[in-house]
């Protein structure tokens, strides 16, 4: 079960987190897994590969909202690179970026 | 009106969160959720649903802007458009510099920045937009007419001020608009279609005040005020109001009708420019040709007058300036005709304007009700006259006074006229009480019930003005009346239209039926006296006997028929 203290030596920005959950370890730490579901992050980068950059950018939009809420700060970092090169629907190689992402997917992930 | 939500009714004000992410509305809704009650909707779509059952309890909606089906831009658009839905406030949920921007330019009261910022801060902006939404929702429930959406009259009147102070230079006119014959158009068609034509109306005099920089309330039922830029064209300004209600009302441009005071703002009593203007619009009334009126000296004069006579009433009424004439009714059944009674006629003999005849001041006093007053003040003089000659000459002759609509109205009519009689010592068959027939058609059970109790009483009811009122003849048949009084009018074409004579030929026969006597006024000639002598008609008044005469002149008159007494008996 992942806790507060180690988001934090993650470099989540838990103070933050917390404050918008007003001081609630348990309510804050209750959404983690979901800001975390695998197929949030499969889906961007299924639409990012298939081209659907529309869409791909909904879902980047979608989850760097959810991500800067509870500030997950290592993963947003790419999330909103991604975000923004979707936003002028940027026609380049994201591969790199998703790369990233996904390792600092993958750190979080371990500890659930 | 917050603490009387919050404290006394114990009511949670009602908060849709509309967010496509779960965590988004969760954090939120526990940000929130102490203070307000939190819906939730997950898309514009879902949204527009709650918002459509909710519309009239929700205080406010947090927006997120990009989310399937209905997205937050399409969602404000949809809102924006409803009445009954744009009233809520809206707060945008947004990361974007740009869509703040936007958001607030499409009607956005606020927007709270993604990531969210400290959670008192988000409250104090929720409370904030609330308390102000409520306060404008207040004020304008109260500062516009429910029917349609104009102001109102006092609000009106404020706002005139306002462009009075930021244009002192602009010219501008007040305007009275009325639809002719709105009652009737009322009472045919029923009251729902009647308030849709006003709505139209509204609609068109919306238009013509933002064409024309301007402001426009509805002043009470038909009536409405535009206070608008200079108009050049009042006919033009006419139509495209009729325009309006043309799909609704047939005749739509022979029905509105505008009462102009052209460059009002000169005038600072800002009320008053629209009573210039309404006064315009009313002299439309009885003319069916024209349609546009403007407020001009000769108006200002008749004004200015009927308000000297208000204003000078109650002084007149202290010092007896309104004199009493007697106008000799003879009795021309038998041979030779003799005074049978008389009609108290009012005159003001007013110490600055000299003597004015009651045609120019008792429309005034009809109009602001102090036609009761004077009317208390003949019945009185009247009565006390009646016991003076009594007392003088052991004789007097049934005098008629006027019973005005307004105090037909008065539920203590009886008592006062009985009051009256009584002080001044004399009998209900010394009093005629005249009532016109326009009275006895326009609120007919109330004149029957007074008019049956006076009766009672052993006072005579005489119906003035016979012929102009339009009773139908089966409600005739019950009025309780002695006389029928014609009207004037049925003997000015007396030897020109045969019609004419028959016609009192007609109503003698009637009167007779009814088991009343007839009077006819108005009577000037010998010819005229000798044709209605032979219709059978029981009384005549007029010049041919008498002009009105006061009370000293009418003292001979009494003499004269005590004379015809005693020669009856002798």
């Amino acid at each position: 079960m992942i806790t507060v203290k180690r988001l934090k030596e993650l470099g989540c920005d838990t103070d933050k987190g917390l404050e918008r959950c007003l001081g609630d370890a348990d309510f804050y730490l209750e959404f983690i897994p979901d800001a975390l579901k695998k197929e949030r992050y499969e889906k961007l980068e299924a639409l990012i590969n298939s081209k659907n950059l529309d869409a791909a950018f909904e879902a980047a939009h979608g989850l760097k909202g959810i991500l800067s809420n509870l500030a997950l700060d290592p993963l947003l970092e790419p999330v909103v690179k991604l975000t923004e090169l979707l936003r002028s629907r940027t026609d380049t190689d994201y591969s790199e970026l998703l790369k990233e992402m996904w390792e600092r997917y993958n750190l979080l992930a371990a500890e659930m | 009106m917050e603490r009387i939500i919050e404290n006394r009714l114990q009511l949670k004000k009602r908060v849709l969160v509309v967010d496509d992410e779960f965590i988004n509305r969760r954090l939120l809704e526990k940000i929130i959720s102490e203070k307000y009650e939190v819906l939730q909707a997950s898309d514009g779509a879902e949204a527009l649903e709650i918002i459509k059952e909710n519309r009239n309890t929700l205080s406010l909606i947090l927006l997120d802007l990009l989310m399937p089906k209905l997205n937050g831009y399409e969602l404000m658009e949809i809102l924006k458009e409803d009445e009954t839905m744009n009233r809520i406030p809206i707060i945008v949920l947004t990361s974007e510099k740009e869509a703040e921007v936007e958001t607030l330019n499409m009607g956005a009261a606020d927007f709270i920045q993604k990531p969210y910022d400290v959670p008192e801060v988000i409250l104090a902006r929720i409370n904030r937009i609330i308390r102000l939404y409520d306060s404008i929702n207040i004020l304008n429930a109260t500062q516009t007419d429910q029917l349609t959406g104009l102001f109102n009259k006092d609000y009106f009147i404020e706002y005139v001020g306002v462009i009075d102070k930021y244009y002192p230079e602009r010219a501008m006119d007040a305007v009275a608009v009325n639809i002719s014959r709105f009652h009737i158009l009322n009472e045919m068609n029923g009251r729902a279609f009647g308030n849709e034509v006003l709505k139209a109306l509204s609609d068109a005099i919306r238009n013509c005040v933002s064409e024309r920089q301007g402001i426009a309330c509805r002043n009470s039922a038909d009536r409405f005020y535009l206070y608008i830029t200079h108009v050049d064209d009042a006919e033009a300004l006419r139509h495209s109001l009729a325009a309006g209600i043309s799909s609704l009302v047939k005749d739509a441009d022979s029905r509105i009708n505008i009462g102009i005071y052209p460059n009002a703002q000169t005038n600072p009593d800002a009320p008053k420019r629209f009573d210039c203007a309404l006064l315009a619009c009313n002299s439309l009334r009885s003319d069916y040709k024209s349609f546009v009126a403007f407020y001009d000296a000769e108006m200002y004069k008749k004004e200015t007058f009927a308000e000297r006579l208000v204003s000078d009433f109650d002084e007149a009424i202290r010092e007896k300036q309104f004199i009493i004439h007697y106008q000799p009714k003879f009795d021309v059944t038998g041979d030779t005709p003799y005074l049978a009674s008389a009609e108290a006629l009012v005159r003001w003999k007013h110490p600055e304007l000299g003597m004015i005849s009651l045609g120019l001041f008792i429309p005034f006093f009809e109009e602001n009700g102090l036609i009761q007053r004077l009317d208390r003040y003949v019945w009185q003089e009247v009565s006390n006259q009646i016991a003076c000659w009594k007392k003088k000459y052991g004789f007097s002759v049934p005098v008629s006074v006027n019973v005005s609509r307004v105090d037909i109205m008065n539920p203590g009519l009886v008592k006062e006229i009985e009051g009256i009689v009584e002080e001044a010592g004399i009998t209900p068959n010394d009093l005629y009480l005249e009532i016109t027939e326009s009275a006895y058609a326009e609120d007919s059970d109330r004149v029957v019930e007074a008019a049956g109790k006076l009766r009672s009483l052993g006072y005579k009811i005489e119906m003035d003005d016979f012929g102009t009122g339009y009773s139908s003849l089966n409600t005739l048949a019950v009025l309780p009346i002695d006389v029928l009084k014609l009207d004037i009018d049925f003997i000015k074409h007396l030897h020109t239209s045969p019609k004419s004579l028959r016609l009192i030929e007609l109503v003698v026969d009637i009167a007779r039926f009814l088991g009343a006597s007839v009077v006819v006024e108005g009577v000037e000639n010998s010819e005229q006296y000798n044709t209605l002598k032979n219709t059978g008609v029981n009384i005549i008044q007029g010049y041919y006997f008498s002009v009105p005469v006061d009370s000293e002149g009418f003292a001979d008159f009494i003499l004269e028929r005590i004379a015809y007494d005693n020669r009856q008996k002798a």
